[in-house]
């Protein structure tokens, strides 16, 4: 991953409008004396455009990321939209990550912060970047045009070169950077002049991701790998159960170990602080704490807490806060001659990421400024929440993003407790300190996808229309403890709760999805797929509860509520067509869901069979269809779509965290088992380009992946499980009614 | 005193013999491409080579490879163009990339020992190393294209 340059920081910082252009002189006088003499050094002549591009006389085009790469591959694909309208050659483009707080580069899905996840980062940044590429293209060609003293509509351009066909003269774009002068403002650019889907150069081309090799060699730096001079380590002993701390402890055990050098107390727990990781953690394991007994989260039990969620859900007369409403469901409801409810439970889910969370920082003696080295899905909680916890402002934090061994949600909350121990530990002992977490420390202290109880209610009229819908969501507030600022301005409106109960793809008259408020029993957060593991495998299992109700086999019947709908009803019939849904099967069966979320339309089959002596789910084939609008990458995209079933399945079956007076009982990937290779089924996916805008393609084939299965397991066995996951016990259960 | 060579250069060390073989490579010798995962055996992220074959190097203590010949991810070939390397940039195999460099080392060893893989052969070899961002079927793929190109 490209570093961003110290120098470069400095003279962009502040850079929000679009009218700016910095030469090497206006550089350089923006500088102190020292920088401004190591720039002339070591820069050419360098055009700053706007803030996403700069180019230089040495040829060398330089793109700014605003996004973090974690495996979905838009440290390629988004500043090669830039550089298709701007008619770059690629392997002249510099990617540099943007890694300071700044709202002009912020995605404004999230109050312009530096943040990604919900798969919107193309979606946020597909405009930008293309007029961004644009103007600067309108610039050089109006530079070389004025050049050539001929009109800029003779000039064209080939990847970094302007050309003026008529006489055949040719400017490369570092060679009009190096000799041209450049307007005050800039030129604006109209809809019409950007390029056409199809019309694109790299766009739908496949165009190799960047971070292959590095990725395939070990060279790749993700944020455990940091090393700073001077460094120490530090292991932390977290309290069992969140809220607690330690009232005493005794750390001579771990002080007469070698190479431990300190003990800092928490207000969380005990690190013990050594020249080695491994002293570090030997002397962690020495140390005798005793922890205070006052949560009350020591009262949190998942199965009694999720059946109190059940009883709050099925409730009716505890009403919620409205995340999509059309017509009076209320009234419809009323009318209906026949209503359809079913219940449906969620256990808490792990992100199970591959790398441990882990933060490296060097705090100052005053303790008001700090550096820090992290895997963080956003840039600017990571900075913004550092400052807020050492009481300075945001400008004191130096950091520098690293690549991500898997993001999935969980390295997008505001208080990152992994950069708080190593901000604490640093500011205690004066030295940079590298914080590694122990898998057994990150499940255990694991912020997870919320438990979940949702009642599902729907209503048809006289002639069998289904007229009402009702999907009301019993969880607690996820935002408000991920992110309490972004809470507040939300409304109300928990979207890592909520995100796929909209199901606004149905043609459906009158409609409520509504968020019941429960307590928290545990650290919560963002998982892959926001809130549609869940909220899909409700809503999707319902329809098929429907379509049996009515009779109706299950893919005519979503047909009928979305034939309104052209993308819905293309990935349905995409979907069927590649699983030959129509054709009978012996001793396997069929499930089907129609689940994309926010832009992103997509459908999934499962074909699957159930042992009858225990009860356990084999899923054969699993078939997606998806439609992210104009395939900016496709080969990536197919590649997202096939780990996303992967992951999508693994929860479906079997990933399930529970909780025991507080404490989270699993600790390891023994008990808590992800899929492995030699448990995938045969996964075939479309990704299919339309004319549409470009949307999320990096969750949105986990979405429909429980209630494909669960509905193949009906469609095999007749048993309905409305229980995620849908495990061996409960597959027995269902069977056996 | 422990010695041992990592990637083909001597190698002495000076850590308590039950340091994990993976934390002197990553954090004493600084090679950081090999990973960790779990640190129980679970994952396969910080797959090595010890004497040639595939060893998770979180289980391994510092004591048990004196005098050993250790290969990381770092010198499995001299420019990265190892045909499993190749193959692997050619698939486009990695998503956030952090487990691939066990998922490399435990595959070189299959094809050492078993230049044309069936795929179950394949599979039964790698479910040792997990992948959460599920790029289990083009690591297959990957196996199977090096196998082909050696």
């Amino acid at each position: 991953m490209p570093v961003a340059s110290t120098n470069r920081r400095e003279f962009l910082q502040g850079v929000s409008g679009l009218t700016l252009i910095i030469g090497s002189s206006g550089l350089i006088t923006a500088c102190s004396p020292e920088q401004a003499q190591e720039i002339a050094e070591t820069r050419s002549t360098e055009i700053t455009p706007n803030i996403w591009v700069t180019l230089a006389s040495n040829d060398s085009i330089t793109i700014q990321f605003p996004a973090t790469e974690m495996g979905q591959g838009t440290s390629t694909s988004l500043p090669l939209i830039l550089a298709d309208e701007l008619d770059a050659d690629w392997n002249k483009v510099i990617v540099e990550t943007v890694d300071f707080h700044d709202e002009a580069y912020g995605n404004p899905f999230f109050q312009n912060m530096l943040y990604t996840a919900g798969s919107l980062t193309i979606q946020a940044y597909f405009e930008p970047m293309r007029r961004a590429g644009a103007q600067a293209r309108r610039l050089l060609m109006q530079s070389a045009a004025e050049t050539w003293g001929v009109p800029i509509t003779e000039v064209e351009t080939e990847p970094s070169i302007v050309t003026h066909p008529a006489s055949g003269r040719r400017l490369s774009y570092g060679e009009i950077v190096a000799n041209a002068e450049f307007p005050e403002t800039l030129p604006e650019i109209e809809d019409s002049e950007l390029k056409a889907y199809g019309e694109h150069r790299y766009l739908g081309h496949d165009i190799p991701r960047r971070d292959m090799l590095t990725k395939s060699n070990g060279s790749a730096q993700f944020g455990i790998d940091a090393q700073v001079p001077g460094m120490v380590y530090a292991s932390v002993l977290r309290a069992p159960v969140e809220d607690e701390e330690p009232i005493e402890f005794d750390g001579s055990a771990a002080l007469a170990i070698d190479g431990v050098t300190d003990i800092v107390p928490l207000p969380w727990g005990v690190a013990v602080v050594a020249n080695t990781y491994e002293a570090s953690k030997w002397g962690k394991e020495a140390l005798s704490v005793t922890w205070s007994q006052t949560s009350r989260f020591r009262e949190a039990n998942l199965e009694s807490d999720l059946e109190a969620y059940v009883d709050q859900v099925e409730n009716l007369s505890q009403t919620g806060t409205a995340w999509r409403e059309t017509g009076d469901m209320s009234a419809a409801m009323k009318d209906a001659v026949e209503v359809v409810e079913a219940t449906y439970r969620t256990d808490p889910a792990y992100h199970a990421q591959m790398e441990p969370m882990n933060a490296t920082a060097s705090v100052t003696e005053d303790g008001k400024a700090a550096e820090i080295w992290v895997s963080t899905q956003t840039q600017s909680l990571s900075i913004l929440g550092a400052a807020e916890f050492l009481e300075t402002t945001p400008d004191k934090i130096t950091l520098h993003p690293m690549f991500i061994g898997g993001g999935y949600g969980r390295r997008t909350l505001r208080r990152q407790k992994y950069v708080e121990d190593a901000l604490l530990v640093s500011k205690a002992i004066q030295k940079p300190v590298k914080v590694i977490w122990t898998r057994e420390d990150d499940l255990k202290d694991g912020t997870f996808r919320n438990t979940a109880a949702q009642c599902l209610r729907a209503g048809f009229d006289e002639e069998g229309h289904l007229v009402a819908w009702h999907h009301r969501v019993a969880a607690p507030k996820v935002l408000e403890y991920m992110n309490p600022p972004r809470w507040e301005a939300s409304g109300g409106r928990d979207v890592i709760v909520m995100l796929g109960s909209e199901s606004s793809r149905y043609d459906i008259p009158n409609f409520l999805a509504e968020h019941i408020l429960t307590e928290r029993h545990s650290r919560v957060c963002a998982w892959r797929g926001v809130a549609t593991s869940y909220t899909k495998f409700a809503a999707e299992s319902f329809v098929d509860e429907l379509a049996v109700a009515r009779g109706m086999d299950p893919l005519q019947f979503r047909m009928g509520l979305c034939h309104n709908n052209p993308r819905a009803m293309n990935v349905l019939k995409t979907v069927a067509e590649m699983a030959d849904w129509s054709r009978p099967r012996e001793d396997t069966a069929l499930g089907l869901a129609l689940a994309g979320y926010s832009s992103t339309f997509a459908a999934g089959i499962a074909e699957i069979s159930v042992d009858d002596v225990n009860g356990a789910i084999t899923v054969h084939n699993y078939w997606l269809a998806a439609d992210a609008g104009y395939l900016i990458s496709p080969k990536n995209s197919e590649a997202q779509l096939e780990g996303n079933v992967i992951f999508g399945i693994s929860n479906a079956l079997k990933e399930r965290i529970n909780i025991t007076a507080g404490e989270v009982q699993q600790s390891n990937y023994f008990d808590y088992p992800v899929m492995r290779m030699n448990e995938i089924p045969n996964v075939e996916v479309r990704a299919i380009s339309t004319n549409n805008p470009p949307t999320g393609m990096g969750e949105i084939g986990l979405a429909s992946t429980g209630a494909a299965i669960a509905n193949g397991v009906f469609a095999l066995t007749k048993a309905r499980v409305r229980h995620l996951p849908l495990t061996p016990e409960r597959v027995l259960a269902a069977i056996r009614g | 005193m422990t010695n041992f060579t990592v990637n083909g250069q001597p190698i002495e060390v000076d850590a308590n013999p039950n340091t994990p073989l993976l934390w002197v490579i990553r954090e004493h010798l600084k090679f950081t491409g090999t990973k960790f995962g779990c640190g129980v055996g679970q994952c396969g992220a910080c797959t090595v080579h010890v004497n040639g074959t595939a060893t998770y190097s979180c289980l391994t203590p510092l004591s048990a490879v004196e005098g050993s010949e250790i290969t990381t991810i770092e010198g499995l070939s001299p420019n990265s163009d190892h045909p499993l390397q190749k193959a692997w940039i050619a698939e486009e195999v990695p998503q956030c990339g952090y487990c691939q460099s066990g998922q490399i080392m435990r595959a070189a060893n299959l094809l050492e020992t078993t230049p044309n893989p069936t795929r179950e052969e394949i599979v039964a070899h790698m479910s040792t190393n997990i992948c959460r961002c599920g790029t289990y079927s083009r690591i297959i793929r990957a196996i199977q294209r090096a196998a082909r190109e050696v």
